[in-house]
């Protein structure tokens, strides 16, 4: 099978070498063609007008015989046949550039990914994932999310996206640690949702074989969006008097994928998010009277710029299942 | 009851998860390629396969960074020495020196905030905090590395670049500098005592390499190496009843358990420069 796709791969090239360079060269210089008799295209289906050289665009086109019998053997004065040589006898190949060309040496290597895999345009990819925290050693938030991408073209995606921590933040034992044996304490947050109007971009695909007895393609995704991530300060400070309310910060979204793809429609997902967003830390700082400690205006700290970088293991279904490829492989 | 919820929401999701995996995996077996019956059935998915690996001995100057540290980053310079025996199977040692190694934000705010008084003088020097910080000062891993997925990728659709992936094992010895044990007074001191020490733990984690030559491939790889340190020299088990309270001593007690992660970037060179073809 794979023999006979290449054999006919071979063909198409070597179709499209002859092909294109008369195209080409059909459309080259601005050298039109000497001005037709005034009967050519008042009459097409006169064959001595030439003008059946676009039987390349209609192949319905009923084809003029080599020597009508009432025409003569050598077109008139001025007329085009058609051929290349006859237009532009400078671009006219000659027998020792096909040589040249027949020798020149090829990489006999294959170095191509043939056909993507799965073709993308078109259709909704719906990726449901489980996430954990990366880049915070005091409170992981898992969470729970999903992805859904409409392909405006196969490489290019907008999609909307959203997670739920509400529930799932820890609390990393460290903290208390450091807070009893040092004295001081790092504040810290927790997490509720997230959501976010996001593009990707399919920059890199690819294909593994594993252990040389099967094969399987992935892509490489990178994508930016920005949305909103509801955060509130865990009151580690002052806990007796303070209570803090989620609040909704403005979140910007980068981040790269990997997706491997089991056929045509499920695919496994690895994915590295970085939220950045601006948060709301609790303050340090403990009022010493008991009115400037329960005084809510008291209880705010920093607002530093945060990452919160999360990975991300999900499943992508792509709807519709089926697609057709453009040209055969 | 909250958290009942949520560990029952958890188990829908892996089981809707796995659902979903045994889904599509009955139609991976269908759409595999290589269930033919013709002539070539039973060959090969790759043919003339360029083998990276197979023959070649190969040394990868690398510069890693550690990950979730909390009192110390790392950053080390070392480099992999491999030979591979087989295009999936390779013998090596890797072997790296933690050239830089500033401290987080959390000792800095330590080192400027904390106390110093009696109920912090066992924990806490009254100088430089940052000083009884723990390091990671070198570490040689013999390890295999196990390449079982080979392919290429495209870039832009215009460059095309030979990739495996691997996964890495091996048995780490770690160089600490880590507060010294002390007890009663000696542990009260201005200035902390430190000594070295050697942490054995097991290392694994898995990489991609980037053949853009046929001498030259780029590395990116993940490196676990779990083990247990007291990574800021505090006194924080061996006392109570269960051993989880401070005891006023330092000592192996307060070693506790973490999960130490870097990420390493490394430049390979293969020798012979000419990787061989498979048939």
């Amino acid at each position: 099978m794979k023999g006979i796709r290449r054999v006919a791969g071979c063909l198409l090239a070597v179709s499209a070498l002859v092909a294109v360079p008369q195209v080409a060269l059909a459309q080259k210089g601005g050298k039109k063609p000497p001005a037709a008799p005034a009967a050519a295209p008042a009459a097409p289906a006169a064959p001595a007008a030439g003008g059946d050289a676009i039987e390349i665009d209609d192949p319905n086109a009923p084809k003029k015989p080599d020597t009508p019998p009432d025409q003569p053997a050598t077109p008139p004065a001025g007329g085009v046949t058609g051929g290349i040589c006859d237009i532009d006898p400078t671009a006219c190949p000659k027998q020792s550039d096909i040589k040249a060309l027949a020798d020149k040496k090829v990489a006999a290597e294959v170095y191509a990914v043939e056909q993507e895999f799965a073709l993308k345009k078109g259709r909704v990819e719906v990726n449901p994932y489980g996430a954990f925290t990366l880049n915070d050693q005091f409170v992981s938030h898992p969470a729970f999310g999903l992805t859904a991408n409409y392909y405006l073209t196969n490489v290019l995606a907008v999609g909307i996206n959203g997670n739920l921590f509400a529930g799932l933040n820890v609390d990393s034992d460290f903290n208390f640690q450091n807070r009893r044996a040092t004295r001081v304490a790092v504040p810290l947050t927790e997490y509720q949702w997230s959501a976010a109007l996001q593009f990707s971009y399919v920059p890199i695909y690819g294909k593994f074989s594993g252990f040389n007895a099967f094969i399987f393609n992935y892509d490489v995704y990178a994508l930016g969006g920005v949305g909103a991530l509801s955060t509130r300060p865990i009151a580690v400070i002052d806990p007796d008097n303070r209570k803090f309310d989620f609040k909704p910060k403005i979140d910007f979204n980068v981040g790269v994928g990997f997706r491997i793809a089991f056929n045509k429609w499920f695919a496994a997902t690895l994915e590295l998010r970085d939220h950045i967003y601006v948060e709301q830390l609790e303050n340090i700082q403990v009022g010493r009277s008991q009115a400037e400690q329960t005084d809510p205006n008291t209880w705010l700290g920093d607002k530093p710029l945060t990452n919160h970088i999360q990975a991300q293991l999900g499943v992508s279904v792509f709807l519709p299942f089926g697609f057709e490829y453009r040209l055969p492989k | 009851m909250k958290r009942r919820n949520f560990r029952g929401a958890y188990a829908l999701g892996i089981a809707g998860l796995v659902g979903l995996g045994v889904l599509g995996a009955e139609r991976t077996a269908q759409a595999e390629e290589i269930q033919l019956t013709g002539p070539l059935a039973g060959a090969p998915p790759v043919r003339k396969l360029r083998q990276h690996r197979k023959g070649r001995f190969e040394i990868a100057p690398a510069f890693s960074f550690t990950l979730l540290d909390e009192y110390r980053r790392t950053m080390v310079v070392g480099a992999t020495a491999t030979y591979n025996a087989f295009d999936w199977l390779g013998f090596g040692v890797y072997g790296g020196y933690g050239v830089v190694a500033p401290l987080t934000a959390l000792s800095e705010n330590v080192n400027t905030s904390a106390p110093r008084n009696p109920r912090t003088a066992v924990n806490v020097a009254k100088g430089d905090f940052g000083a009884q910080v723990s390091k990671m000062t070198w570490m040689v891993v013999p390890q295999v590395q196990i390449a079982p997925f080979r392919g290429k990728l495209a870039i832009l659709s215009k460059v095309f670049v030979d990739t495996d992936l691997y996964l890495h094992l091996g048995l780490g010895f770690h160089g600490l500098e880590e507060r010294a044990d002390c007890a009663g007074g000696a542990c009260t001191t201005d200035v902390k005592a430190m000594a070295s020490r050697v942490a054995i733990s097991p290392n694994f984690g898995l990489g991609f390499k980037f053949y853009t030559s046929k001498l030259v491939n780029f590395g990116l790889e993940y490196r676990a190496f779990p083990y247990s340190w007291n990574r800021a020299g505090l006194d924080q088990r061996g006392g109570g009843n269960d051993g989880k309270f401070p005891d006023q001593k330092i000592d192996s007690n307060d070693q506790t358990f973490k999960f130490n992660q870097m990420i390493t970037l490394s430049v390979g060179f293969a020798f012979p420069s000419q990787p061989s073809l498979s048939e």
